[in-house]
């Protein structure tokens, strides 16, 4: 008895020792390799749910596949689970097609911020660049174009979500930029500043036809010198203006090139600029306004009104410190064409369509 | 009686082959602190897909703790191993750790000197404009860039402060082509103004 025993044992063990051991499915490498491929294409943070719905279904696949493995050989059965990674692999596929369209979808539409934002700051950028609307301004938009680097160097390696995040910086800054430049631009958006403008271009021209005679129309947003000989557009030249000059003048150094209607009271040959042509700036409008700026107190008590205000020489790209600047050789052809007493008026912008219109916040001005 | 002696020698055994396997749980809360550890000093920044690894690692060995909490006759044989694998990586990790932030830290500070380099020049060049009256729009509205540049620059040192060394280095080639750039702008102002 105890033979027999004895034997069936050794012939179970020697079974044991032939038969084959079932190999691990091949769909639970597959399974690990593709949840490592959506890892690294960015499924946490695209479809951060689905993605942890498929990996809590990855852990019980393996779960029950280590359930299996613990199991005396004779006894394993890869098939259930053999099915579960196959079910596993094909809602992977799923997640991937979904990953890549949620991507797409993202990079559409950081490209069209992006896009949307380099336009602005085109915009902004060309025209502070011809137009002097302070450094403030230009620092922003300059990191505003640092931060849009940023982003395309993010798009570029497909991490729009860090993408999405630069661009706030690029809107903070150029809303910064805009900020800055709004107490100049805004008068150039107001259309009762235009109409105003408008008006006295207007009657320039109309005085100049009425009674026959030459007369400066000075548009800022053009900068441009028009020269009226009996209503007609005889020369256009182009000019330069202060460190602030889109800005109304209001006092002294405070290098604003002044608008209002003027006369040239004085003709200089030999001005430092080459020929200077003198305004009457303050004329009484001037001095009224500046005297209400100061009981409102808007302007302190020792301000001055400032003046010599001049149609120079010296180029036309040059910042003066409230002057209006030609080249020199067109200072000298202007110069024989005026006499003193040539009404020169100088306006903002005679178009609601203005270079300065289209940037900024409008915030009406109060100003004349 | 015999069969009774059989009987109680047979549940002593199963009693001690239960007691034996133990749950390691000294092995367990020292891993997963020092896979906590080295997430915590940043792994994740430096070295992603060692984050992951640790990670799934641990969640594994879960599972396995799962499978053998739910048998009659545990087996922690196979967790154990597991636990001292982790516990190694976690190690071998950590140690590599330092090195690859000195690397990221190196390259964050060399592409800033870079931007740092670019921008001084774009300020040299400006400092040889002409200033005050006359001064060209153009080159006034460049002094603002260099500004941007240079209020930019701090928030690069900023993020290496902050151990954001990727980050850091985006931004400080970002700087640099923006200095270049204003840079070639300004001498293009100033031959400009000179021609005139």
């Amino acid at each position: 008895m105890k033979r027999t025993v004895l034997a069936v044992a050794i012939l179970c063990l020697f079974l044991a020792g032939c038969i084959k051991e079932e190999p691990v499915p091949p769909e639970v490498s597959l399974a690990e390799k593709q949840e490592l491929d959506l890892w690294r294409a960015g499924a946490p943070f695209y479809l951060k749910e689905p993605f942890n719905r498929y990996k809590e279904t990855l852990l019980k696949s393996k779960g029950n596949l280590t359930k299996v493995n613990a199991q005396f050989k004779w006894f394993r059965n890869y098939k259930p689970v053999q099915a579960e990674f196959a079910q596993l692999l094909k809602q992977g596929d799923e997640l991937s097609k979904q990953l890549e369209i949620e991507k797409q979808k993202r990079a559409s539409a950081v490209l069209e911020r992006m896009k949307s934002l380099q336009q602005k700051h085109s915009h902004l950028e060309e025209m502070t660049l011809s137009i002097h609307l302070g450094t403030l301004t230009r620092s922003y938009l300059a990191r505003a174009e640092v931060a849009l680097k940023e982003v395309q160097t993010l798009y570029k390696k497909e991490q729009y979500p860090a993408s999405e995040e630069k661009l706030k910086d690029v809107e903070v800054n150029l809303a910064r930029a805009e900020k800055a430049i709004a107490p100049v631009v805004s008068r150039y958006k107001d259309t009762n500043q235009i109409a105003k403008w408008k008006r006295w271009a207007t009657e320039t021209v109309e005085e100049s036809r009425e009674e026959g005679i030459t007369s400066i129309l000075i548009i800022k947003a053009n900068k441009k010198l028009l020269l009226y000989k009996n209503g007609s557009l005889s020369k256009s030249y182009p000019v330069g203006l202060g460190h602030n000059g889109w800005s109304d003048k209001q006092r002294a150094k405070d290098n604003a090139t002044p608008e209002g209607k003027y006369k040239i009271i004085s003709k200089n040959p030999a001005s430092r600029y080459h020929r200077a042509l003198l305004i009457n700036y303050p004329n009484e409008e001037d001095r009224r306004e500046f005297q209400r700026a100061k009981k409102r107190g808007l302007l302190p008590q020792s301000a001055g009104i400032g003046g010599s205000i001049e149609i120079h020489g010296g180029g036309d790209e040059g910042l003066t410190y409230g002057c209006i600047s030609l080249d020199n050789h067109q200072i000298e052809e202007l110069y024989y064409a005026v006499d003193v007493g040539t009404p020169v008026t100088i306006v903002g912008a005679i178009d609601e369509r203005n270079i300065l219109s289209s940037a900024g916040t409008a915030t009406p001005s109060k100003r004349k | 009686m015999k069969r009774v002696r059989l009987i109680v020698v047979g549940l002593m055994v199963l009693a001690f082959l239960v007691g034996c396997a133990s749950k390691p749980t000294k092995e367990i809360e020292d891993t997963t602190a020092a896979v906590k550890a080295v997430i915590a000093e940043g792994l994740g920044k430096y070295a992603p897909e060692d984050e992951k690894k640790l990670n799934d690692s641990l969640a594994a060995i879960d599972a396995e703790l799962k499978v053998q909490d739910g048998k009659t006759f545990k087996s922690f044989d196979k967790t154990k191993q597991m636990l001292a694998d982790l516990s190694k990586m976690a190690a071998d990790m950590k140690a590599a750790l330092p090195a690859k932030k000195e690397a990221a830290k190196q390259a964050a500070v060399a592409a800033m000197d870079a931007a740092k380099a670019a921008a001084d020049e774009a300020k040299n060049l400006l400092a040889k404009a002409p200033k005050g009256k006359g001064t060209a729009a153009d080159i006034e509205a460049l002094k603002g860039d260099v500004k941007g540049v240079d209020d930019a620059l701090v928030e690069v040192q900023g993020l290496i402060d902050k151990e954001d060394y990727a980050a850091a280095v985006t931004k400080a080639n970002a700087v640099k082509e923006k200095a270049a750039a204003v840079a070639a702008q300004i001498t293009q102002a100033m031959e400009k103004a000179k021609k005139k």
